[in-house]
């Protein structure tokens, strides 16, 4: 009944949304490269497409016209329904239906969350991706898992880093696969130990989701040809990153692709990818996922967003997703540090837009110090915040077991 | 080299011959109430122009500059054709060189050491013009396209140029005289082409320009021999069709004639000016930005509609109608915008906004087209926009102001602080802007009705013909034109005009643009004053960011151990 509710709220927030609410540029740019797809013509003749075709297949009803326009903004807007409904079913492994349902409202009820799905964004679509991983994991469903990886890389490339978490996570204890070589525990031969190391889980997982993942871009590349991996892949490569974003490197970057010879001899940024990807990759995915696969997942986005070259409000959508189904395992949630971070990081962000509004609508020069400083000390309380998540996680193999009430762990 | 001067009196003069006064090498016009307007066409034989012009020349089939003074003038009849304020260039190579580079001619003809004009070279920065689908093309339409807007007094590099050329070792005298006048031409056209090996200079004055200096007596250059002089003292006449325009006057062959020999003469014209209403005012529009500009400019273009004292009874009929009863007409707005500001070809595809702004539709857009690329990495020159601009809807009593305004919006690229681009490249305006700014300026736009004209007219019998002006290839051959005189400054536009009030502490806008055809916005830009700063300080950032985070991973493992050890006992 009270789940009943909350989706019935989230599907009226959204349809409110549609219908109230205004179009993001992205989704014109959607719209157009499906209409260039339906005249079997490829999606990058519309500049600044830069996703895979399928999504301008995904949206082919768009082109009927009238009405049709929005089909793609209700497809987005069920796919955040989609998801809060397996963010309950992966919480119900565990909770009671009602707790389960509670949790999910961060998901369904977020006016953040539907808006940007309301407004044409499909970052929805990603999301929903990311979630089913999840589930399909924690499931011990394999096959979907990879199939779900592979295809999320093709769609979004990001979701490359949940491989090394779900790699990690796959081992013989949460997999349950009770191995051979026990008959000789004190002398495993390396093949063995190789073996031990590769479980089925694994290997399905490397498989299936490099199988999809080539496959996809196979069926893509025939079709539209380079300019689907230049703008799909490549062009994250070459990108300058120059307009205004929440990214802490944003106004280096700036200054170095306008005054090239004006640059002090170092680019810190081009080795922005070490901190990023030994945290989301490494770091996080080998300390943190065995111990709790949500937890690790949510810390890894939010490391990568953190870290990342470029961000804008969207990308919070990665972690966003996460944070119902870390909540449950944490010592944050209604602790008054949780609030003091979740009001450090709206206050952090409202800096920033000002500046960026002052920009962008009144034409002041903020760049220099106003958002610099804003994304500098934006950056930072996001490290902070990471900081405590990350160690909550880290701390959460106790929490767990002092509550025992995840059946599964304790099989 | 021949001459052609023309003096172009105001409609309805009674011009006395007797005021033309001939000798065997000169005519001087005399008594004229003010300044007349005059067109002088010079053609030069490829023979007669230098070796090294000779040699560029060689690998052109077609060029055509059209510099158009930023000063506003009133358009004299039958010289009614506008351009943007700037240098425009259309530009065909010869077949068997397509590759052919005339950035250096450019750069020699109008480029001096302190005012660059960015032109890396023809392929990178010159754009093809399109051919819109549905209007045949004008035959002799060029291939491809530059514009910059020439900052102030830029012409003087080009008068340098043709006097170094053309007075060698002479400083004084009729012959820098000459060129000296050049300053004062509302516009000049250059014009070249292989089949014809002739180059072709026409500059035009507008009427009443007070300053001596502006002219120059009508003189056989080099002798008997210099290949002819033709003057003709010309009035506008009522013409008997409404596509024709009939002149009547003298005219003067030097050194052939010893009289004037009068003349009357009419001939379809392609270009006109928009009838004036019974008010007898000019019809104009003037250019703004609405307020603040942020990164996404909003030009407005704005009819007035003269109607002084009290409101006349016919109300808005009449105002802003097409000029002709027969054929459709279309109002227009061509743009030439230079790269650090672009128009979204895709947002002006959706009827929503188009409405919302007063336009009919992007009828044709070229150039640079990439809506991301900061302005460091563009090297085309920009963008040109033919827009199709809605009229009022008729009997509409709505707008009280007695004008009608519609909108385009724009969008500005990054661009690099002032003092890094070397003077004004790009069109900047003179002004450095001032710390964390760069002041951009923007060009008026032509506007004009485009109207069909009636089959079969003979359009290049027109003695004073116009071609290759940007916007006339993207339209058929039988397409007259009826343009709106641009007007600064005076204008209703209200507290939305160019120079408008500042906003912040930056101080929006700018003195430069009042009385020129230009508009100048305050643009925001990231100084790189604190580079090293920027780059360290980023560095710390992320350095300590990184450790804080690493640092919540010890200390969770920390906890986790122990959470650990506690389960393994259980």
């Amino acid at each position: 009944m009270r789940t009943a509710v909350v989706f019935a709220a989230a599907i009226l927030l959204r349809v409110g949304l549609i219908y109230f609410g205004y179009t993001d540029v992205d989704y014109l740019v959607f719209t157009d490269a499906a209409r260039f797809v339906s005249r079997g013509r490829s999606p990058y003749d519309r500049a600044t497409y830069r996703y895979t075709p399928l999504l301008a297949w995904l949206l082919y009803p768009t082109t009927w016209g009238g009405l049709w326009f929005e089909f793609g903004k209700g497809l987005f807007a069920t796919a955040d329904i989609l998801t809060g409904w397996l963010i309950i079913r992966i919480l119900r492994r565990r909770l009671s239906s009602e707790k389960a349902t509670n949790y999910a409202c961060i998901w369904l009820l977020n006016p953040i969350v539907a808006s940007i799905s309301a407004r044409g964004s499909s970052e929805g679509l990603v999301c929903l991706l990311t979630v089913a991983l999840l589930w399909a994991t924690l499931q011990r469903r394999f096959i979907i898992a990879g199939g779900l990886l592979g295809f999320a890389v093709h769609f979004k490339i990001y979701p490359f880093i949940y491989a090394a978490s779900l790699f990690c996570w796959a081992d013989a204890t949460h997999v349950g696969s009770v191995r051979h070589d026990r008959k000789d525990p004190n002398r495993p031969t390396w093949p063995d130990r190789v073996m031990a190391f590769f479980t089925p889980a694994r290997r399905i997982l490397t498989v299936v989701s490099a199988l999809t993942f080539t496959l996809l871009n196979i069926a893509m590349l025939r079709p539209y040809g380079m300019p689907f991996l230049k703008h799909t892949f490549l062009y994250h490569f070459t990108r300058i990153d120059h307009r205004h974003n929440f990214s802490v490197y944003n106004t280096a970057l700036h200054l170095d692709s306008a005054y090239q010879t004006s640059a002090t001899g170092f680019r810190i940024e081009s080795l922005a990818f070490i901190p990023q990807l030994l945290l989301s990759v490494v770091l996080i995915p080998l300390l943190l996922a065995k111990k709790n696969l949500p937890g690790a997942m949510l810390a890894q986005t939010f490391a990568f967003v953190t870290f990342n070259k470029v961000c804008t409000s969207q990308y919070f959508l990665w972690y966003m997703v996460f944070l119902p189904v870390y909540l449950p395992d944490s010592s944050l949630l209604w602790s008054r540090r949780g609030l003091v971070m979740l009001a450090a990081w709206v206050a952090g962000q409202a800096m920033w837009l000002q500046q960026g509004y002052e920009l962008e609508f009144l034409g002041k020069s903020t760049f220099l110090p106003g958002l610099w400083v804003s994304s500098i000390n934006f950056f930072l309380l996001n490290c902070w915040s990471l900081s405590i998540i990350v160690e909550d996680v880290g701390a959460s193999m106790a929490l767990r077991a002092a509550k025992k009430n995840d059946p599964k762990l304790t099989q | 080299m021949k001459q052609r001067i023309t003096y172009l009196l105001p409609p309805g003069t009674d011009y006395d011959p007797a005021n033309i006064h001939i000798s065997p090498d000169s005519v001087n016009i005399t008594d004229t109430a003010e300044a007349p307007a005059i067109e002088k066409r010079v053609t030069a034989g490829l023979s007669e122009l230098p070796a090294e012009l000779r040699h560029v020349l060689s690998s052109i089939h077609e060029l055509h500059i059209r510099y158009t003074s930023r000063q506003p003038y009133l358009a004299p009849s039958p010289l009614t054709s506008r351009l943007p304020p700037g240098l425009h260039v259309f530009f065909t190579p010869l077949a068997s060189a397509p590759e052919t580079d005339i950035c250096p001619l450019l750069k020699s003809l109008f480029a001096s050491p302190t005012q660059n004009i960015k032109c890396p070279s023809t392929p990178q920065s010159f754009s093809p013009i399109p051919i819109l689908p549905g209007s045949e093309r004008f035959a002799h339409t060029s291939s491809h396209q530059y514009y910059t807007p020439l900052p102030k007094n830029q012409i003087l590099a080009f008068q340098t140029f043709l006097s170094r050329t053309f007075c060698p070792g002479t400083f004084r005298g009729e012959c820098p005289n000459e060129i000296a006048t050049l300053s004062f031409a509302s516009y000049i056209d250059i014009d070249f082409d292989a089949i014809s090996h002739a180059v072709t200079l026409t500059a035009v004055w507008r009427a009443g320009i007070g300053n001596p200096a502006a002219r120059t007596p009508a003189k056989l250059w080099g002798g008997q021999d210099g290949g002819g002089l033709e003057v003709g003292v010309l009035v506008p006449q009522t013409a008997d069709e409404a596509e024709e325009i009939k002149l009547g006057g003298f005219l003067t062959v030097v050194g052939e004639d010893e009289y004037p020999s009068a003349t009357m003469f009419s001939f379809p014209s392609r270009h006109h000016a928009v009838p004036q209403s019974s008010l007898d005012i000019e019809p104009s529009f003037g250019i703004s930005f609405q307020q603040p500009t942020g990164l996404h400019p909003k030009m407005s273009i704005t009819f007035p509609q003269h109607q002084e004292g009290e409101k006349q009874q016919e109300g808005r009929e009449g105002f802003l109608s097409p000029p002709k009863s027969e054929g459709a007409c279309a109002l227009h707005a061509y743009l030439t915008l230079p790269s650090a500001v672009f128009l979204d070809r895709y947002q002006l595809s959706d009827p929503a906004v188009l409405r919302e702004n007063g336009l009919v539709a992007l009828r044709s857009s070229s150039g640079e087209q990439d809506l991301e690329a900061p302005e460091w990495v563009v090297e085309r020159w920009g963008s040109a926009a033919l827009l199709e601009l809605s009229p009022p809807p008729p009997n509409d009593s709505a707008d009280d102001r007695g004008e009608w305004e519609v909108s385009v919006p724009l969008h500005l690229r990054y661009l690099q602080a002032a003092n890094m681009t070397g003077g004004s490249e790009g069109g900047r305006g003179g002004g450095e802007g001032g710390e964390g700014y760069v002041d951009l300026t923007i060009s008026f736009p032509a506007v004009f009705w485009a109207c069909e004209a009636e089959e079969g007219l003979k359009m290049s019998t027109n003695p004073f013909d116009r071609v290759d002006i940007g916007y006339d290839g993207l339209f058929g051959p039988r397409t007259m034109f009826y343009h709106f005189s641009p007007a600064t400054g005076g204008s209703s536009a209200g507290g939305s005009s160019a120079g408008g009030p500042g906003v912040g502490g930056g101080g929006m806008g700018s003195g430069i643009g009042q009385g020129v055809l230009e508009s100048v916005i305050r643009v925001p830009v990231l100084e790189p004053v604190w580079g090293g700063l920027v780059a360290w300080g980023t560095f710390g950032a992320v350095v300590g960011g990184f450790g804080w985070v690493v640092w919540g991973l010890v200390r969770g493992m920390g906890r986790g151990k122990k959470g650990g050890v506690v389960k393994k006992t259980e």
